[in-house]
């Protein structure tokens, strides 16, 4: 390989920057990806509070069939930030600048990305892109849900000042995902160690690589829909108002072009995630470690080529739905691939039952279902019955929270070593799960049948023969949130109290094991060289190189 | 433009001072996240181009019998850009060929006909007439040009930066890695130029 | 470099009691929602909605059998492999990689399946996609927060919904304002109602009784209350055996008539409409309708509807006074004028038109297609 011909003298890193003094250069506008990963982190979970505190107030609003918490232009507000707050300032930033930034770099054998400036900028229209997003509130936060589509996002019809915000919003998170996409692709392309082959890569490395394209294709097509949709709103640009030619559908289209893939941003990364767990505590190979990464970029692949499947009711053509509706289907393919190489991983395994592959197996469980759900959906006639109901809000939940989420609470019990230097509590961590488990799926499940017996999404009053199935669902809620508050608290009291752990405490294989916890600035003293994959766990470990990190 | 900018930028003030080897590892880099940067921003200027053919073909509002385009003046300001795109070209050539000051004047000259397409694109705005907000054809017309002239409009103060740093000796006859880019991201304003002109004058 | 030859693996009796214990639940699933009731719970209204509820058994009922299989299998594996207390520290689990057969048949029966599910769902698709010949031609119009409907030959819109049991209907859904949507539940059918743009479903009735329609599509403030179970435009389809729908219907055309308040006429004269100049028609077009229409299809509305097709839509086969779209009808709304539900055409006085004026509108708005 010319890439690591290329890096047999040493890393990159080795030169650029020597490591900042001072509180400023080193914790606040860091360039180190480290730091920013956690910088990421740190803020997501910010705007995850804020997000789960505007999803309890849905479900206390939806206890009572006439509403009575909020008014119902409140309501539409809340659930509209609710979702772009989950999507756009919690899991991507989580997934892909959070962990991403935090552990790729070390599995590849590099010191850092590849453009740490670039990182640092990325990271820093994080944190005004949500602030931003919350102001929109003070003039009147969107209404239209995180679609927003018009013409119900123009002001003609009722929205709100604030839609405006949100785009802008949105935008500076879109570019910011943008540069992170080409960091990423750029690192994994040209920065792997000496010996560190496509096919030695971890599988969590694999995620970020097949999920740094999408990042960067797709979510410029979403700029290009919000500055329109932006134009549209403040300077009367007739994109989509019907009324003057525009076409509500093209919204739809330049949406979905970018919702669709990032749906895939949300969940490959956590793919890979569940792919370095599994093996890890269950002592064993991956199973099908090329099939695993060959179906990501597979899942990558036709993740561009499906997305009009959200508007199988809006008027597309015929012609067009049953192309749209085979391709969505064959999703499942390689998805189901994934699934069944992960639960063989288990078999023949020692399993060793900490939070983390708790959390992993309760994953493979959840999203499961989600998917089979959204392969139904994939169906046209079926969809045709289901779409814009509660059925979505309940399978959307159960990949995003039930797949995303819970990857990433497995993430956090996993790699909370290599931030702190100690680990989480186990004990609090095995109730915290079970109480997420069990108030996650009493929350998600009934919305199902809520849906399919007629409950619309977006409504803030139903009809009273739903109450008794959403009173079920608020108590659930209510479960998982004490269940994250729990996981919170978790984080919160290890980072002082926690058992330290020492660089390797769960006897992993993947490099950023290898070094101290907390990783150190350089990451490596020497940059190790690789000569196997990294799962083989009755072997020693595959790297040279690495004696003096240690010491 | 913010990520070519520090893409670009990151590196550019350790270059030359840097050893043979990381030289090579940098170039690497940025060429790569220099390319990247430009497929994004071809998928930015390729949605705006499917919004325009979706809106022009769902058929409802567009000017009837075609807007009032002045087709001579866009095919001599199509010149005007691609002779620019040719002689930044010599640009880079002459500096390849090491002469310094040849290869000022070429880039001044793309610099001056750079202007000169804009300044053809200010006359057929206002011989046009349309408006942003009139309807679909203002809304996809004047966006879509409009960007390419912003594009074109950072490419002259980009070009202008790149003869500054030259003439300072931030790039020396071996390692221009920020000429090549320069020069790459010239002619993808050209190639961008060659498409809309395709779908708005001829179609 | 060491070899990593994958030992032989053998699967246990345990295992395969397992696996025949799953397979025992989802056949009882399997069956459980072949034989699920349920159309006592949503009955089913329409022909189409049989269709569907077949692909949805076949749907629930397969996914639930893989959900239990692969969900019986993670437990499974889990307790049966967990460490035990005595386990050294240093135990490794069997270190196998991969086996490309097993690989092979596990992608090969997802394929299969998702085939047979792609083709299931086609044939279910092509189903509710054929229309039936001889409709009755029925207008649904989203409105924020209410539905309004159009027959043929009745004057402008009514607020309830009626069909004919056992009649073909194709029914045609738009929007006035922003995007709504129509779902009947007991229908299992849904389309978006968008501005600007008409969407058609068929279907026959085959169930008597009163339905709820529901708005699916987020359209504001009070899209939650764009269904029955509110008091102020409650919206239902009544599926009425065909004498009942015939009488209903007879005696809404009536009352429309009388609703619709027609402006006096201002003129009575018969015209002569051959030999109109759609060019001049063009002008006087631009000059005194475009403020009001657009050139554009009917849903692109200013005061009045867009004219594009106006003689000319299979999907709006009537004019706004519920007349046939004819020449001679279109020159009657010129002439006289009408006021509906858009609001008020002016009459030929009005909008100070000759007949030859009008003559060469018709002519005009005939090229609008
Ligand atoms: C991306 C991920 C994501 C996540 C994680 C969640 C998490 C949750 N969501 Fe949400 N949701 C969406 C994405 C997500 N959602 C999207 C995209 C929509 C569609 C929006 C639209 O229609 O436009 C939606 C819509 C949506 C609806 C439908 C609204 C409607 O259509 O009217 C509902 C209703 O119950 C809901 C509920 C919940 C609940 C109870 C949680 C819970 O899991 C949240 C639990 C988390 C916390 C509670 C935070 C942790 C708490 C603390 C650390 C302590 C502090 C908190 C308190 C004291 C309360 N969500
Ligand atoms: C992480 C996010 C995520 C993921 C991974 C997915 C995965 C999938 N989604 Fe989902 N989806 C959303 C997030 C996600 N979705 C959101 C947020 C919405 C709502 C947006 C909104 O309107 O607000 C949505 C909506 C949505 C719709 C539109 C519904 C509508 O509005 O009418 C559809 C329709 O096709 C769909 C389909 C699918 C499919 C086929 C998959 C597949 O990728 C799933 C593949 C996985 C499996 C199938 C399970 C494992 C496989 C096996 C065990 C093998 C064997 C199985 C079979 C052969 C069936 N999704
Ligand atoms: C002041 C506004 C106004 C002007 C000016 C006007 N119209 Fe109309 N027109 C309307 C309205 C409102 C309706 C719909 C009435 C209703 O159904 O509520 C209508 C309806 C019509 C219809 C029936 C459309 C259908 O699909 O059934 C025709 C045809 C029509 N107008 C033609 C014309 C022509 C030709 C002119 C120019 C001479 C014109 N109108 C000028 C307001 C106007
Ligand atoms: Cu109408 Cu929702
Ligand atoms: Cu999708």
């Amino acid at each position: 390989m010319t890439a690591v011909a290329a890096h047999a003298g040493g890393g990159l890193a080795d030169h650029i920057h020597p490591e900042p003094q001072g509180f400023i250069r080193k914790y606040v506008f860091s360039i180190d990806h480290k730091i920013i990963g956690i910088q990421y982190m740190i803020t997501a979970f910010l705007f995850m509070i804020l997000g789960g505190m505007l999803a309890e107030l849905i479900r206390v609003q939806l206890m009572k069939a006439s509403g009575g918490l909020m008014t119902p232009e409140t309501y539409n507000e809340v659930y509209s930030v609710h979702g772009s707050t989950m999507v756009w300032l919690v899991i991507i930033p989580l997934l892909t600048g959070g962990f991403g930034n935090l552990i790729f770099p070390v599995q590849i054998g590099a010191r850092d990305v590849a453009f740490p400036w670039l990182n640092m900028l990325s990271f820093w229209l994080f944190p005004p892109a949500g602030l931003m997003l919350y102001a929109s509130f003070l003039m009147g936060a969107p209404t239209a849900g995180w679609t927003e589509y018009p013409p119900m996002s123009l002001n003609a019809y009722g929205a709100h000042d604030g839609t405006s915000m949100w785009a802008a919003a949105i935008f500076l998170i879109g570019v910011s995902s943008t540069m992170t996409g080409i960091n990423f692709l750029v690192t994994i392309l040209k920065m792997r160690a000496p010996g560190m082959t496509f096919t030695r890569m971890p599988l969590f490395v694999w995620g970020q690589f097949v999920t740094a394209p999408l990042l960067m294709i797709a979510t410029t097509a979403l700029g290009a829909a919000l500055a329109a949709l932006f134009v549209q709103r403040q300077f009367g640009v007739a994109f989509f108002d019907p009324t003057r030619g525009g076409s509500p559908l093209l919204w739809q289209h330049m949406f979905w072009f970018y919702s669709h893939p990032a749906v895939y941003i949300m969940i490959l990364p956590a793919f890979g995630m569940i792919s370095e767990i599994l093996p890890t505590f269950s002592r064993k190979p991956i199973f099908g470690y090329k099939m695993i990464a060959f179906s990501s970029c597979a899942i990558a692949i036709l993740g561009f080529m499906v997305w009009a499947h959200h508007m199988f009711t809006s008027g597309l053509a015929p012609a067009l739905q049953l192309p749209f509706m085979v391709l969505t289907m064959l999703i499942a393919i390689p998805t189901g691939v994934k699934i069944f190489s992960w639960v063989t991983t288990l078999w023949g395994g020692v399993i060793h039952m900490t939070t983390a592959m708790l959390f992993a197996i309760g994953f493979l469980a959840t999203f499961t279902l989600g998917g089979i759900t959204g392969v139904f959906l994939a169906a046209v006639p079926f969809d045709l019955h289901a779409h814009g109901t509660y059925f979505i809000v309940a399978h959307l939940h159960y990949v995003l929270v039930g797949g995303s989420l819970m990857g990433i609470l497995a993430g956090l019990f996993y790699w909370y070593p290599k931030m702190s230097g100690r680990l989480m509590n186990e004990k609090l961590g095995k109730w915290a799960f079970w109480l997420f488990f069990i108030g996650f799926n009493g929350t998600f499940l009934p919305m199902h049948w809520l849906g399919m017996w007629g409950q619309p999404r977006r409504v803030a009053v139903y009809d009273p023969q739903f109450q008794a199935w959403n009173q079920v669902a608020s108590w659930f809620s209510f479960v998982m949130t004490a269940a994250l508050i729990l996981v919170l608290f978790n984080a919160l009291w290890s980072m002082r109290n926690g058992k330290r752990s020492g660089p390797n405490p769960w006897n992993a294989r993947t490099l950023e094991w290898q070094i101290p916890s907390p990783m150190p600035y350089y990451n490596f003293k020497h940059v190790p060289s690789v000569f196997a994959a990294p799962y083989d766990f009755a072997e020693p470990l595959p790297y040279r190189g690495l004696e003096e990190e240690l010491t | 433009m913010a990520v070519a900018s520090v893409t670009h930028g990151a590196y550019a003030g350790v270059m030359s001072e840097e050893p043979d080897q990381l030289y090579v590892e940098t170039r690497e880099l940025r060429i790569q996240g220099f390319l990247l940067f430009m497929v994004s921003d071809l998928v930015l200027f390729s949605s705006f181009i499917f919004a325009y053919l979706y809106l022009r073909n769902s058929g409802q509002g567009w000017p009837a019998g075609g807007p009032k385009l002045d087709i001579a003046l866009a095919a001599v300001n199509s010149i005007v850009l691609f002779g620019s795109g040719a002689t930044m070209h010599f640009a880079l050539e002459n500096w390849k060929h090491r002469n310094f000051t040849k290869f000022a004047n070429w880039i001044v000259m793309t610099i001056i006909l750079g202007a000169g397409f804009l300044s053809g694109q200010v006359l057929e705005y206002i011989h046009i007439g349309a408006r942003w907000s009139s309807g679909i054809f203002g809304a996809s017309f004047y966006t879509l040009t409009g960007m390419h002239g912003l594009h074109v409009f950072a490419g002259i103060i980009y070009l202008t930066v790149l003869l500054l740093q030259a003439a300072q000796g931030k790039y020396t006859f071996t390692k221009y890695t920020g000429l090549t880019l320069g020069t790459l991201y010239w002619h993808f304003v050209d190639v961008i130029w060659v498409v809309l002109f395709s779908i708005f004058y001829l179609l | 470099m060491p070899e990593n030859r994958d030992p032989v693996v053998h699967l246990d009796r345990q295992f395969w009691i397992v696996t025949a214990v799953l397979g025992v639940l989802a056949l009882i699933s399997i069956f459980w929602w072949v034989w699920a009731p349920i159309t006592s719970i949503m009955p089913e209204a329409v022909d189409k909605a049989q269709q569907i509820d077949a692909l949805f058994r076949f749907l629930a009922a397969s996914g639930t059998a893989l959900f239990i299989f692969i969900c019986g299998y993670i437990l499974y594996f889990s307790l049966a492999f967990r460490r035990h207390a005595g386990t050294p520290e240093n135990a490794v689990g069997i270190q196998i990689h991969d086996n490309n057969k097993l690989e092979f048949w596990w992608t090969l029966a997802p394929t299969v399946f998702v085939v047979i599910m792609a083709i299931f769902s086609l044939r279910i698709w092509y189903g509710i996609e054929v229309a039936p010949s001889n409709t009755l031609v029925v207008e649904a119009i989203g409105h924020q927060w209410y539905y309004t409907f159009r027959y043929p030959n009745v004057n402008g819109e009514v607020k309830e919904m009626h069909l004919p049991l056992g009649q073909a209907v194709t029914l045609h859904v738009t929007s006035s304002d922003v995007i709504h949507s129509f779902w009947i539940p007991a229908m299992r059918l849904k389309a978006d109602m968008v501005p600007g743009l008409i969407n058609t479903f068929e279907f026959t009735p085959t169930r008597q009784g009163r339905y709820e329609i529901i708005c699916t599509e987020f359209c504001g403030l009070n899209h939650g209350l764009m269904h029955s179970g509110t008091t102020v435009n409650p919206a239902y389809v009544y599926i009425d055996p065909p004498a009942r729908y015939a009488s209903w219907y007879a005696r809404t055309e009536r009352e429309q008539i009388h609703a619709s308040n027609a402006i006096e006429a201002a003129s009575t004269s018969e015209l002569k409409l051959n030999g109109g100049e759609p060019r001049d028609g063009a002008k006087l077009f631009a000059a005194k309708c475009s403020a009001c229409h657009a050139a554009g299809p009917f849903d692109q509305k200013i005061v009045g509807p867009g004219l594009r097709g106006v003689l000319d839509d299979p999907a709006h086969p009537n004019l706004v006074d519920g007349d046939k779209a004819t020449p001679e009808n279109v020159a009657k709304i010129l002439q006289n004028g009408f006021k509906g539900s858009m609001g008020q055409m002016p009459n030929q006085a009005a909008n100070g038109l000759s007949n030859k004026d009008i003559v060469n509108l018709v002519a005009y708005l005939k090229t609008l297609k």
